[in-house]
């Protein structure tokens, strides 16, 4: 258990990537960090801080990656895929030019810094576009893999901002994009992200009750249909949970699967409808997740009831 | 290289009856906003500003020209196909079904190096090919020309602020300044001027020339890859928009649009005549 937060666990690697390769270019929109720190001290040549500016770092993150440099872009989750949604557009879509986009406070991580800052659109927004590929941060080995992979065209790395126990060993092969973190027979429950973690305590919980459900950690779009196709062969209930607006992110790219392939599977959606939307509310995220009905004991009790239904 | 004036003058009337012939044919295209631009093309493709390789479009050494204002397109394919980059044919298949090019532009055309349509973008990319340069201590040059109703996308100057921040005395843009937008003029809808102040604000060095003037744009950047400021610098060219063809300038209802049936014979007319004054 590694317990580092994965931020510094996803920029430990670029550091050390980019100490050897002098076309790695960290480009950051006002953002910090003491592993930023670290690199902008011994790599100043390859740090490049656009201020709080983030069309702007898309924009001259293209001009390098077509120079031949290997970009990435730093900046809160929110803004570095919303506020420059239509230069990711043009630049990295539509002219698929790579580079590597970070957003750190994936979902509601920001906690009580309110709805400006928590990110609930972002996945159903950036997995509508051609040419990018998001990755959904499980944990710091993750976060740490990802950071080495070797990207064709534009992904978008989120972040979590909260510190979860490594549930990945190091020599994980993340370029499936799902993995079965618990094993289950009939039912699964599919979780990306932070929730993942929130899924798996849940699994350990109805364990307890004799309910024998698994748990697949979904953290690429486009999710690995073949892969999905092969685990939940057999497979009679799903449930998707995610700390996102329901509408496109992923419980409805399960439900495309299930629909588009003619699966024999009854899919309950766990998620943030559009009805709750932004909330204003304070105490740290459990909180917010029980106004949204996300915390422990609404799932519990919606995932029972699913299952046993 | 001594441009011989009058033969870029000539080439520049030139330029724009193949623009207005494509356009007229295709039915579409921004006729007008490509006019503004004629003479500024002309001096960098033909008046020895521009180094590139038409053989070679993708030459390592090659400078970088940036149309921000993607909607001028009709002209740089057309420079374009002059200078050799492909078959000039291709022009007879602007928007066409068969054509490998539509009205916006499109990176995958040889000579073309970015798609642009949405305003705003060019202008930041070209900044970034210039700071890899400098990163790279390559010597060639990242020329970009923006429209001035471009100039209100506030990306711009979130480029122009880190271009100066950042020294890039390798990076020349040309401001298409025609005072004229898709419904009104400039100065009616939100004032952009003083336009020189505002870029000088930012830290870029300034000039000011007559966009019709081939000679005075080729003086203004005569010098322009061994200038001892350290920072970018700015033409902002004063234009006609649709100049060339009097029918066509000054009024906005010809944005965007090519003209048909009399209106198209007109605009022929208009150029010829012009073309003849001089």
């Amino acid at each position: 258990m590694n317990n580092i937060a994965q931020r510094d666990a996803f920029w430990n690697r670029i550091y050390d990537i980019a100490a050897q390769d002098r076309n790695v270019i960290l480009i950051s929109a006002d953002m910090g960090a003491p592993s930023l720190d670290k690199y902008r001290k011994d790599l100043p040549a390859q740090f490049v801080n656009v201020g709080i500016a983030e069309q702007n770092a898309v924009l001259i993150g293209s001009g390098l990656a077509l120079k031949g440099k290997k970009v990435y872009l730093y900046a809160i989750a929110p803004f570095i895929t919303l506020r420059c949604l239509e230069q990711i557009r043009v630049e990295c879509s539509i002219m698929n030019i790579p580079m590597t986009i970070v957003g750190v406070g994936a979902g509601m991580s920001y906690q009580d810094s309110g709805p400006t800052h928590h990110v609930l659109e972002d996945i159903t927004i950036m997995r509508s576009m051609p040419n990018i590929t998001i990755h959904n941060i499980t944990d710091s080995v993750m976060a740490s893999a990802v950071a080495g992979m070797n990207i064709k065209n534009t992904t978008y790395v989120r972040i979590d901002r909260e510190v979860f126990p490594d549930i990945y060993s190091p020599d994980t092969d993340f370029r499936t994009g799902a993995a079965v973190v618990k094993e289950g027979k009939d039912c699964y429950l599919l979780s990306t992200g932070c929730m993942t973690h929130a899924a798996l305590h849940a699994a350990k919980r109805l364990e307890g009750k004799s309910i024998d459900v698994g748990v697949i950690d979904i953290y690429t779009f486009p999710i690995n249909e073949e892969f999905l196709l092969e685990t939940l062969k057999g497979v009679r209930k799903v449930v998707s949970i995610e700390e996102h607006f329901l509408p496109g992110a992923l419980g409805s790219a399960v439900g495309e699967l299930i629909l588009d392939n003619g699966l024999p599977i009854k899919l309950r959606r766990l998620g943030i409808t559009h009805a709750k939307g932004f909330c204003y509310k304070y105490g740290g995220r459990e909180t917010i997740r029980e106004y949204y009905g996300l915390d422990r004991e609404s799932l519990d009790r919606e995932i029972e009831r699913f299952l046993t239904d | 290289m001594t441009a011989d004036i009058s033969s870029l003058k000539n080439k520049s009337y030139e330029l724009r009856k193949m623009v207005l012939d494509m356009c007229i044919k295709a039915e579409t295209g921004h006729v007008t906003s490509s006019l503004s631009s004629v003479d500024i093309m002309v001096a960098l493709y033909y008046g020895g500003i521009l180094k590139y390789d038409p053989e070679n479009p993708h030459w390592a050494d090659r400078d970088r020209f940036i149309l921000s204002k993607g909607q001028a397109s009709p002209l740089l394919y057309t420079v374009l196909a002059d200078a050799g980059f492909f078959d000039p044919s291709e022009l007879d298949r602007f928007a066409q079904r068969d054509g490998i090019f539509g009205v916006h532009l499109q990176w995958d055309v040889p000579g073309v190096e970015l798609t642009s349509g949405s305003l705003g973008h060019g202008f930041g990319v070209a900044a970034g090919i210039a700071l890899g340069a400098m990163m790279d201590k390559d010597l060639f040059m990242v020329f970009t020309l923006l429209g001035d109703g471009e100039c209100y996308e506030g990306s711009i100057w979130e480029t122009a602020m880190f271009a100066a921040h950042n020294n890039l005395n390798n990076l020349v843009a040309i401001v298409d300044r025609n005072y004229l937008c898709v419904t009104d003029f400039t100065e009616n809808i939100v004032a952009l001027e003083p336009m020189e102040d505002k870029w000088r604000a930012c830290g870029w060095n300034v000039k000011r020339v007559n966009g019709h003037s081939i000679k005075d744009i080729l003086e203004a950047l005569a010098f322009v890859r061994s200038r001892r400021s350290h920072k970018p610098l700015v033409l902002i060219a004063d234009t006609v928009k649709g100049e060339g063809i009097d029918c066509l300038t000054n009024d906005p209802i010809w944005h965007g649009q090519a003209p048909k049936g009399k209106d198209a014979e007109a605009a022929r007319v208009c150029l010829l005549m012009r073309q003849n004054d001089e």
